[in-house]
């Protein structure tokens, strides 16, 4: 990697890995800090659907009309590596990212032969 | 060893090659043109080795599958369309695949259709859920090679071999234009059919291949894709030799496998159903973890068909809802043949939403770094670029002029 980030094509919209490698999520936005001529910095990931939904023109509204829309924020400094993915520091768990599979996992587990 | 592996998986890939969307486009072509389309073939499997070679080494470089460069490239709201168009395309395959293996079945065992639809089904979950993905791939790669009987079938109706070489060489000679440009959008859709690349960078991803890997990436795209339309040739030929001339529109699959069963009698007939019965069920199996693959993609979800179920749970549940879906609309009783050239000419409409962002991260030498598209790739791709646009601006517009190639 070159010794800046582009935010834009490298960061944004990238998969997010936690520290076991485990797929959690995208990069669905990024909060900044900094008015007009202070110093710009990022300071958060946002990832969920609650975040995706303001990107996405009518499907996103529909999307808020069927249900609630979770935002995990991801405090940069949890942020180990920007390379292809982008990997964190932590557990999935721990900052409250790939609810969706744990929550699905148990009905999952019900069907025989799930855990072959 | 190693060499004999790669044989395998080779002839794997070649009996993988041929779908619904192959068998029907080529033999229609072969009974409207006789051999005079075969050139297209011939550009068209260039294409999908070009853009699956690439597909291979991006993601044996960066571990990026298709939907992966998608949602970087286009962002969320470009990338959705992408998605939607991708989906759609791939269930009403998904579905003409299933259908195609339910008339398979019909055809070998007389009992009605209905209830092999559900039988199709059920085999298909049950063969999905209990069985290593290593063993699916081999088992369907394999009984697809009875397809090769086509190529014997094609020495067999003793075509004017002068015809055919010419066939090979791109020209136009023809009182209905628009219908032969409507077969060649067709055949190209058929050949460079997106869920192909979809399946094959994920497997690629999920096999965790590396740096050493773009060998073998390099030939099973080349030689297996190759091969794999060296069938797509005996096909058409086929159907050129035997419909050509009796003003035969071969609509049913039935009709397909006449072309193995006039020259080679009933063990012919036998070979091209077991052929089409595996070669249509492998695709209907790459199909439907294509249409998961690209959906956990997109969102960023957990993937992986090697992975446990209980390991990846909401991508187990999409192909799971998505084998409800195409169920129940073959159900509906839909000819599965026509939902074929409608599936294959929606698909050359979407074609260039999948291959732009592959082409994009593949030139991105932040993570490409020395693998990063060369000139000859770069050329390739670039050229195929252009030609899927011209297909995809003009597939709907022909299909409507053509009435769904009718007259």
């Amino acid at each position: 990697m070159s010794d800046y980030i582009d935010l834009g094509l490298h960061v944004l919209d990238h998969q997010l890995l936690d520290s076991e490698g485990r797929r959690c999520g995208n990069v669905d936005d990024l909060a900044l800090e900094g008015g007009p001529g202070d110093k710009l910095r990022v300071v958060a990931i946002l990832s969920g659907p609650g975040v995706w939904r303001q990107r996405a023109g009518v499907v996103g509204r529909v999307a808020a009309w069927i249900g609630r829309g979770g935002v995990v924020r991801v405090p940069w400094r949890d942020v180990d590596e920007v390379a292809a993915h982008v990997r964190l520091r932590k557990q999935a768990e721990e900052l409250g990212l790939g609810r969706g599979d744990d929550r699905l996992r148990p009905l999952v587990e019900k069907i025989p032969g799930a855990d072959r | 060893m190693k060499v004999f592996q790669v044989a395998l998986g080779i002839l794997a890939a070649i009996g993988g090659f041929v779908d619904i969307g192959d068998l029907v486009f080529n033999v229609s072509a072969g009974a409207t043109f006789g051999y005079q389309l075969l050139w297209v073939v011939v550009i068209g499997v260039i294409g999908i080795i070009v853009y699956s070679e690439m597909c291979g080494r991006v993601a044996a470089i960066s571990g990026k599958a298709v939907f992966d460069a998608v949602r970087e490239r286009l962002g969320f709201k470009a990338g959705l369309m992408a998605l939607v168009a991708a989906q759609v395309v791939n269930l009403m395959t998904l579905t003409a695949e299933i259908g195609g293996v339910a008339i398979c079945l019909q055809l070998l065992s007389g009992l009605p259709y209905r209830w092999l639809i559900v039988i199709a089904g059920l085999v298909l979950l049950v063969v999905v859920w209990v069985t290593a993905f290593e063993w699916i791939e081999r088992i369907f790669g394999y009984g697809g090679l009875c397809l090769l009987v086509f190529a014997v079938a094609a020495v067999k109706l003793h075509p004017v071999w002068g015809a055919v070489g010419h066939g090979f060489v791109p020209h136009l000679q023809t009182q209905s234009p628009i219908l032969y440009a409507y077969f060649a959008i067709g055949l190209l859709g058929a050949a460079m059919t997106p869920y192909e690349v979809y399946f094959y960078s994920s497997g690629g991803v999920e096999e965790q291949w590396g740096p050493k890997d773009l060998g073998l990436n390099r030939v099973n795209a080349m030689i297996g894709y190759a091969l794999g339309g060296f069938l797509s040739f005996a096909l058409m030929i086929v159907g050129g030799s035997l419909f050509l001339d009796k003003g035969i529109e071969p609509e049913f699959l039935g009709s397909i496998t006449m072309g193995a069963e006039v020259p080679l009698g009933q063990i012919g007939l036998l070979l091209a159903l077991v052929g089409i019965l595996f070669a249509v069920s492998g695709a209907a199996i790459d199909t439907l973890f294509s249409g998961a693959y690209n959906l956990a993609q997109f969102l960023g979800w957990e993937w992986g068909r090697y992975r446990h179920p209980r390991g990846a749970p909401r991508f187990t549940a999409t192909w799971l809802v998505l084998l409800v879906l195409a169920l129940g609309l073959v159900m509906t009783g839909v000819d599965p043949v026509q939902l074929t050239e409608y599936a294959v000419i929606f698909s050359a409409v979407a074609l260039p939403l999948t291959y732009i962002p592959i082409l994009l991260v593949a030139n991105d030498r932040s993570y490409m770094r020395e693998y990063t598209n060369g000139r000859v790739a770069n050329t390739l791709g670039l050229i195929y670029l252009v030609l899927i646009m011209i297909v995809s601006l003009t597939a709907i517009p022909l299909m409507i002029l053509t009435n769904v190639g009718q007259n």
